[in-house]
């Protein structure tokens, strides 16, 4: 019983040290300023999803997987954006390459001032603009898939 | 903060515990307090085991983010979750297991309607386009959608009232658990492709608990009646 009971402790203290710094291949990320964000959302020819992160910040974590799943299957119809704020290149870098979101656009704004001119603060944080730069949803918090699913399929008609 | 979700569970457990209170009055032989527990108990294990599964699936590793646990906001796996809060039922309930879950079968179906009448806190009822005269739309949109959730919140309702009233009827032990099961399986086999989606959903899993507890079912009533048919044996 003792050997199980140690042996599960290796596994566990084993999985928890799993985390990585690994970067691989994300490159840095381009700075963007509130003027930059606000034409980027203006002069978009498709809808467009804005995902507002953090490496530091657990909730992001969890909804990872389903932006990278939404963007795999609406790639093609729907522009992914995503907004780095508060947080440090290599850190960020990190983050893209553990969940694989390198695949869309991601911006740096380590002062929250890109941010800031979204008129929303607090991260996780999902908008959904329709293709004529228009604000459809603005979602605060995580996002379920349900719900993620609903706002692509309105901006995406 | 956000505490929509927290709404939609209370409403959940006020269907479960409105339909147990119910049935406590009108049937003498539930011991409802104990039948409370064991569907908190389900509840609860169901959760944590669904949102781990969830986060496995979309690759976070629960061990090195174990605080994600407690997000339930960002998914929890209904498979998962339901064969989890079955086994703990099973657990709880070992002692007396078709008996108590007949008894716990409709107000289950009740409390399940109030999570999916939850939706109205939430502001998600809705699903995929439609024209339909009682089809309605997001703020900010055109796009008229069914209200999925509470078409299921409805058929559930009504699977609970169903039970409930076949429960005092006193059938074969299993019987009301088995058609529970198969109600459930049925009602989210139905209204799961009028839910906007990106995983596949477990429509496999829904069909097979449609099988499976109509199977229960039929087997209890069977059972009984085979039971029932067999002559005494000879005198001693």
């Amino acid at each position: 019983m003792r050997r199980v009971v140690i042996a599960v402790c290796l596994a566990v203290a084993a999985a928890a040290c799993g985390g990585s710094d690994d970067v691989g291949d994300v490159g840095l990320l381009p700075e963007i300023t509130p003027d930059e964000l606000q034409t980027l959302i203006a002069d978009t020819d498709r809808p467009l999803v804005l995902n507002v992160w953090a490496s530091w910040c657990i909730p992001c974590r969890s909804e990872a997987p389903l932006l990278r799943t939404a963007h795999e299957q609406f790639g093609d119809e729907v522009r992914f954006v995503g907004l780095d704020v508060r947080d440090n290149q290599s850190d960020a870098r990190a983050f893209l390459n553990e969940f694989d979101l390198a695949g869309f656009e991601h911006y740096f704004d380590q002062s929250g001032a890109a941010q800031g001119s979204l008129g929303a603060g607090g991260v996780p944080l999902t908008l959904f603009y329709r293709a004529d730069g228009s604000l459809f949803e603005l979602h605060f918090g995580v996002i379920d898939e349900r719900t993620l699913a609903l706002n692509l399929d309105e901006i995406g008609r | 903060m956000e505490f929509t979700l927290l709404w939609a569970a209370l409403t959940g457990v006020a269907g479960l515990y409105g339909a147990l209170w119910l049935m406590g009055r009108r049937d003498t032989s539930l011991c409802v307090r104990d039948l409370w527990d064991a569907a908190i108990t389900a509840a609860v294990v169901g959760l944590a085991v669904g949102r781990i599964v969830a986060m496995v699936r979309g690759g976070v590793n629960p061990l090195t983010n174990p605080g994600d646990i407690l997000l339930v906001r960002a998914g929890v796996d209904t498979v998962g979750a339901t064969l989890a809060a079955l086994a703990a039922l099973a657990w709880v309930l070992r002692a007396d297991l078709a008996e108590q879950l007949d008894g716990l079968a409709p107000a289950a179906l009740a409390g399940i309607a109030g999570w999916h009448g939850g939706c109205l806190f939430r502001d998600a009822c809705l699903g995929t386009p439609s024209d339909l005269p009682w089809a309605w739309a997001q703020s900010g949109s055109d796009i008229t959608r069914h209200p999925v959730e509470l078409y299921a919140a409805l058929a559930f309702l009504l699977a609970a009232t169903g039970l409930f009233r076949l429960r005092l009827r006193y059938p074969p032990p299993g019987v009301v658990a088995g058609l529970g099961l198969a109600v459930a399986g049925v009602v989210r086999l139905a209204t799961e492709p009028l839910r906007p989606s990106l995983l596949d959903g477990p429509t496999a899993w829904y069909a097979a608990a449609a099988v499976l507890g109509g199977a229960t079912a039929a087997w209890s009533w069977q059972r009984s009646r085979a039971g029932q048919r067999r002559p005494d044996g000879p005198l001693q």
